[in-house]
């Protein structure tokens, strides 16, 4: 287990930024924090970093107690979300830096410093920037500077705060796709928080999904998509259909009864529904209890909205599937549901 | 040195239309000319214009007359004087200046505020008030003087050492308040980042902190120092004002314009200016050079 984290807790002021927190991050994995703005989880990287104190709790690093370390005894990488690079220094001097303020004792030379360094920048693919400032770079090329220095200092775990919001949605997948490949190549465990499902869903071995300082679930992105944990998660991993039902007898009866959808768990009584809309069947039927009230055609994909006496709902399907249904705004349609998940309501 | 000023205050204004073509590029932000002009008038009428007067008067002695008048023993121990100890003083406020920025900006403390406010109190304060009451103090029967004296046998008020604790005063907020909004700006991030990169303390304020700071640093010791070689009110009441030894430049001025040697107190005066605006472009191109690493 390369970080342990048992029953962390932390107040500011009033407001419980995390409360009881146990967490395993294994070996070699590359794990993602997910979570709403204030769940806690930029807080929690942060104490894993010793940039933050933990109020109580345990945190270990590679089985050694580190609540009690410096942030620089701790030996863990960490990105900053606005990369934070020295700005008097160029890029390789932000790199090297890592290096040149060990003890003199532990230190390298100088040739082999540079030799370190150049590795990196090769890396990281800015080699020949080595002589650049931060300011004369853009914000994927300093990002990548601030991974080469992180790395510099050969961390037991690499630690990375929102490392792609601040870049623009392009420029954010492709070093998201290059940070999965070089996580593939060097299987530095990893630690990244993001608010962002689809980056998390991506390029995480585990996701961690949280929500007011707790953790809601721990799995598999297709774990977590599938097979959400709590009415929370559901919300939260991408678009869902919420809608209220009376469970009886494993059916779930929505709106008055004009739909009525077979339940797995054994929820009675009154409670909510989940359905994906590409969960969300429809077909040409002219008696049928829905109206398509609009159509919207994004890209390759078409998300369909459907009134349902009184219930606004959607569902996505791709393009060719709409006109092989021949649906238009006003027609009458039947809505087949073959999975939903119902929690009670709180 | 005054040839070649004079030159450029007459080449200026002729010159204007075309530095103006020139200096202008293609921007959105409208008004350029007129402010640009306004700009130019302005500093002209209150700056160059008194300035250019002191250099037409002095260039009525000569050259030969204008360096007669300046070459004495004299007049240069006091350039050596204001100078000397203008930077000596600015040195001194750059350090103990960057302290009293650090802990108002780092360390929360009871009456943080007063102490704020008080920094400012030299601004403030008359010069002929702060010179009279600092060589009270320092005088050889005065509260801090009369130690000084009775402990170490040192000498304060009366000699060039008093001199520099005057300018030492009347400079500190020039880097207290160039240097605390940088401090206060600057990202806790970088410090962070030092700090999981293996740096100590000292090492991350050395390497990172520090390098930050330095040109806000620099500003404020030219600032301090333009006013040590200016400053007049609260000097000449503590230096004792011996020729040779604790005379300063502007002092000397006044004692040729009382003897009505008017043309050698603006020679005094023009050699003051340019050696003044020398120094302050060094300082300036040297900040600009720094700046311009890493701008953003």
């Amino acid at each position: 287990m390369a970080i342990q984290v048992s029953g962390i807790t932390k107040q500011f002021g009033h407001y419980r930024a995390l409360d009881q927190v146990d967490l395993e991050v294994r070996s070699g994995e590359l794990l993602a924090l997910l979570g709403p703005s204030g769940s806690g989880k930029t807080t929690l990287l942060r104490i894993m970093a010793g940039l933050e104190s933990a109020d109580s709790g345990s945190l270990q690093l590679h089985g050694e107690e580190a609540l009690g370390l410096s942030p620089r005894e701790r030996q863990v990488g960490f990105v900053f979300q606005h990369y934070a690079l020295f700005r008097h220094m160029t890029v390789f001097d932000n790199v090297a830096f890592g290096l040149k303020v060990r003890p003199r004792a532990q230190r390298f030379g100088r040739s082999e410093i540079k030799r370190r360094v150049m590795e990196l920048l090769e890396l990281v693919q800015l080699a020949h920037f080595a002589d650049r400032y931060p300011a004369q770079l853009s914000g994927g090329q300093r990002q990548r500077v601030a991974l080469a220095r992180a790395l510099a200092i050969e961390p037991k775990v690499l630690l990375l705060d929102e490392p792609f919001g601040a870049l623009d949605a392009k420029v954010r997948k492709e070093l998201r796709r290059w940070l999965r490949k070089l996580h593939d190549d060097i299987h530095i465990t990893s630690v990244f928080v993001t608010h962002d499902q689809e980056e998390a869903l991506e390029l995480a071995d585990r996701v961690v999904v949280m929500s007011q300082g707790r953790i809601e679930q721990v799995g598999s992105p297709a774990d977590v998509y599938d097979h959400p944990a709590s009415a929370f998660v559901y919300e939260f991993l991408g678009q869902v259909n919420r809608f209220d039902c009376t469970v009886a007898d494993g059916v779930a009866r929505v709106a008055n009864g004009a739909l009525a959808i077979p339940t797995e768990n054994g929820v009675q009584g009154e409670a909510i529904a989940y359905v994906r809309p590409h969960d969300l069947g429809l077909s040409p039927s002219a008696g049928g209890p829905g109206r398509v009230s609009g159509i919207h055609v994004v890209g390759p994909d078409a998300r369909v909205e459907v009134d349902l006496a009184g219930l606004t709902l959607e569902a996505e399907m791709d393009r060719e599937r709409l006109s092989f249904l021949g649906l238009r705004p006003g027609d009458r349609c039947a809505v087949h549901i073959d999975r939903a998940r119902v929690f009670p309501r709180r | 040195m005054v040839a070649a000023s004079s030159t450029d205050d007459a080449a200026l204004p002729s010159s204007g239309g075309t530095v103006l073509s020139v200096l202008k590029k293609p921007s959105v932000i409208p008004g350029f000319g007129l402010t640009m002009g306004f700009t130019l008038a302005y500093l002209g009428l209150i700056v160059l214009l008194p300035l250019a007067a002191l250099a037409v008067k002095a260039a009525g002695l000569g050259w030969a007359g204008f360096w007669n008048a300046v070459l004495t023993p004299r007049v240069l121990a006091a350039f050596e004087i204001s100078f000397g100890l203008s930077l000596l003083a600015a040195a001194i406020n750059a350090v103990f200046g960057f302290v009293v920025a650090w802990v108002l900006v780092r360390y929360r403390f009871p009456g943080a505020k007063i102490v704020d406010a008080l920094v400012d109190l030299p601004f403030a304060l008359p010069t002929a008030v702060a010179g009279i009451a600092l060589s009270a103090l320092y005088a050889p029967n005065g509260w801090i003087g009369q130690l000084l004296m009775d402990w170490f046998g040192l000498k304060v008020a009366f000699t060039p050492l008093g001199i520099a604790i005057a300018l030492t005063f009347i400079g500190l907020p020039f880097v207290v308040r160039t240097v605390q909004p940088i401090l206060q700006d600057l990202p806790p991030e970088e410090e962070e980042a030092a700090a999981s990169l293996g740096a100590t303390r000292w090492q991350s304020f050395r390497r990172v902190v520090f390098p930050s700071l330095f040109p806000a640093l620099l500003t404020g010791f030219a600032l301090a120092f333009a006013r040590g070689v200016g400053e007049y009110g609260s000097v000449i009441f503590i230096a004792g004002n011996m020729p040779g030894v604790s005379e300063i430049v502007p002092l000397l001025i006044v004692i040729k314009l009382e003897q009505y040697d008017y043309a050698g107190a603006a020679a005094v005066a023009t050699l003051m200016l340019a050696a003044s605006f020398l120094l302050l472009l060094i300082l300036n191109l040297l900040q600009a050079w720094m700046r311009s690493r890493h701008a953003r």
